[in-house]
């Protein structure tokens, strides 16, 4: 068996605590369901990307990528748990190469993510009585945004796993960052109508393009192609400086 | 570097800034041998083992791990070594047993062969009771057996110990190096550091001291002993019990390095010249109207050649 399907598999029976992803799961269908249906009735429907939706179907697109970034954060915690219980090491003396190791929390990382998302979405989207126009490009767009918005995410919680001194650091610094990336980006609202400056951010924001890709994906509305680029430039960016970082990590 | 050969350092250095661990050390291991690395706490072992496993780059020098460069081959060492490292080490969402399998699919053990090996593992290392407790709620020393018995699930040619046996009580500890010495003869070759003498005494067929990132000296237990054993211990003991005046009487007589009285009861004199002392704590007894029930000079250990190597900054000649 390859060395890196190796990794993951011990990386998701190992470091994976089976309590953490049932909340990080729920924690995306509770704002579905509970903001969703709260806020649904104040909000009309609107037009995104060409397509008239309402406010909950918008809010649940954006949901589904809120397991991107929760998925991501795992990445961070699966380093950490590795440094503290002394596994990043032992895994380091072992047949395999930093990158491989680095690569393996990522896959890791992926598979929840993309799994994650998949499951809120096959929870929340039936219940709604959404029906999505998923075609094979269609599919493929929303696979690329899940796959681009858990790989910047991932990256960025390794890059900020080694940077700080603690774990309980780590939580607070990811949790604060998980706030920011969520609520400067579309999940919530289309940032079109937000005052400029937070739409300034949103525009710099991976979540806001994972997120736009998705719903186009899934609507069948016209993707955005610089969207896209966007996205894949700063992922690129962020598992560069997340390498980078990686490398520096003393042992 | 020769094939029977294991390990071949040449006058390696490694510098943290300003700090200098390892400072120009030159030492051999041959194939099939325990090769012991003693030293104080801080002396520069741990990171001589993580340059050996190639976790470390070197500053400078050269090291071959079984023939192959740690600089610039550390896949093909990694590929063929076990480490069980100083720290704890284990997979907190595992239980015992999962974790050993988990460790062995890492290393790519066939499954058949893994719990072959896992089940003699667990009867060997006395690991029945908790093989099914969450690794979390393991106890430091089960968990270290569990760290132990783990590395032997994969292959390996050359095993790195960075004091293996700490938190082990005695017996499992005996276990644990008889099974060390059982794969040695089955041609393991093992680097072994501890803090426990006795140990190395008991495992090691050459040792190493090394002290302040130097190596003061290398040879087989008995030779550093015989060499470097140079305080013997006379140990005594009163029908009265104990006696403060005698005690102080023995340690004004210059021929004492250190005397202590232990929870039985016993007497301890370490000294460089038995034979003097003990007409000396016969004499003072005498005059203090005591009686010394019984009296011998203790074997010299390794434990005193260390504490000579160390103490006294003895170099290698």
């Amino acid at each position: 068996m390859n060395a890196i399907i190796r990794l993951v598999y011990r990386n998701l029976r190992a470091n994976l605590d089976r309590l953490s992803l049932f909340f990080e799961l729920i924690f995306p269908l509770f704002f579905i369901f509970v903001q969703g249906y709260a806020l649904g009735g104040i909000v009309q429907p609107f037009e995104v990307g060409g397509v008239t939706l309402s406010y909950p179907l918008f809010l649940a697109a954006g949901a589904v990528t809120l397991t991107v970034i929760n998925s991501g954060t795992n990445a961070g915690t699966q380093l950490w748990f590795d440094r503290k219980n002394g596994m990043f090491e032992q895994i380091l003396m072992g047949p395999f190469t930093r990158a491989q190791y680095i690569l393996s929390i990522i896959l890791a990382t992926l598979v929840i993510g993309i799994a994650g998302s998949l499951l809120v979405f096959g929870i929340a989207f039936p219940v709604l009585g959404a029906r999505a126009t998923l075609t094979p490009s269609g599919l493929a767009v929303v696979f690329l945004a899940l796959f681009l918005g858990t790989m910047f995410f991932g990256s960025f919680a390794i890059a900020i796993s080694v940077a700080l001194r603690s774990s309980e650091t780590f939580q607070i610094v990811s949790t604060f960052a998980f706030f920011v990336f969520l609520f400067t980006s579309s999940v919530f609202y289309p940032p079109e109508f937000a005052p400029p400056a937070i739409r300034f951010v949103s525009n710099l924001n991976p979540l806001t393009y994972t997120t736009d890709l998705f719903r186009a994906g899934l609507f069948g509305s016209e993707v955005p192609l610089l969207f896209l680029g966007v996205l894949a430039a700063e992922t690129v960016g962020m598992f560069a400086l997340a390498v980078f970082a990686f490398r520096r990590i003393r042992v | 570097m020769t094939p029977e050969l294991a390990i071949e350092v040449k006058d390696l250095v490694k510098r943290f800034g300003e700090k200098t661990a390892i400072d120009r050390i030159s030492f051999e291991t041959k194939r099939g041998e325990v090769f012991g690395f003693l030293g104080p706490n801080g002396a520069g072992k741990t990171t001589t083992i993580k340059i050996l496993t190639t976790l470390l780059q070197p500053t400078s020098g050269t090291a071959n791990v079984l023939g192959y460069d740690v600089r610039t081959q550390g896949k093909m060492i990694r590929e063929r070594i076990g480490v069980v490292q100083q720290q704890d080490s284990f997979d907190q969402g595992l239980r015992t047993e999962a974790s050993m399998d988990i460790y062995g699919l890492v290393w790519d053990v066939p499954k058949a062969e893994r719990r072959r090996r896992i089940a003699e593992l667990i009867e060997r290392f006395d690991m029945q009771d908790f093989r099914n407790t969450p690794t979390i709620d393991l106890s430091a020393g089960q968990r270290r057996r569990l760290q132990v018995a783990r590395e032997f699930v994969h292959d390996m040619e050359l095993l790195f110990l960075d004091e293996p046996t700490s938190g082990l009580d005695a017996i499992v500890r005996r276990k644990v190096l008889d099974f060390f010495k059982e794969k040695v003869r089955e041609g393991l070759t093992i680097f072994f550091t501890t803090h426990i003498l006795e140990e190395a005494e008991y495992l090691c067929d050459r040792i190493a001291v090394v002290n302040r990132g130097r190596i003061v000296q290398i040879g087989t237990p008995q030779n550093l002993k015989r060499r470097f054993g140079r305080t013997k211990a006379v140990e005594f003991r009163l029908l009265e019990g104990s006696s403060a005046e005698l005690a102080e009487s023995i340690g004004r007589s210059g021929l004492v390095v250190k005397l202590h009285q232990d929870q039985s009861g016993a007497y301890k004199v370490m000294t460089s010249k038995p034979e003097a002392v003990i007409p000396e704590i016969y004499r003072a007894a005498d005059r203090l109207g005591l009686t010394v029930s019984s009296i011998y000079i203790a074997e010299t250990t390794l434990e005193d050649a260390f504490i000579t190597l160390v103490s006294e900054g003895v170099e290698e000649g």
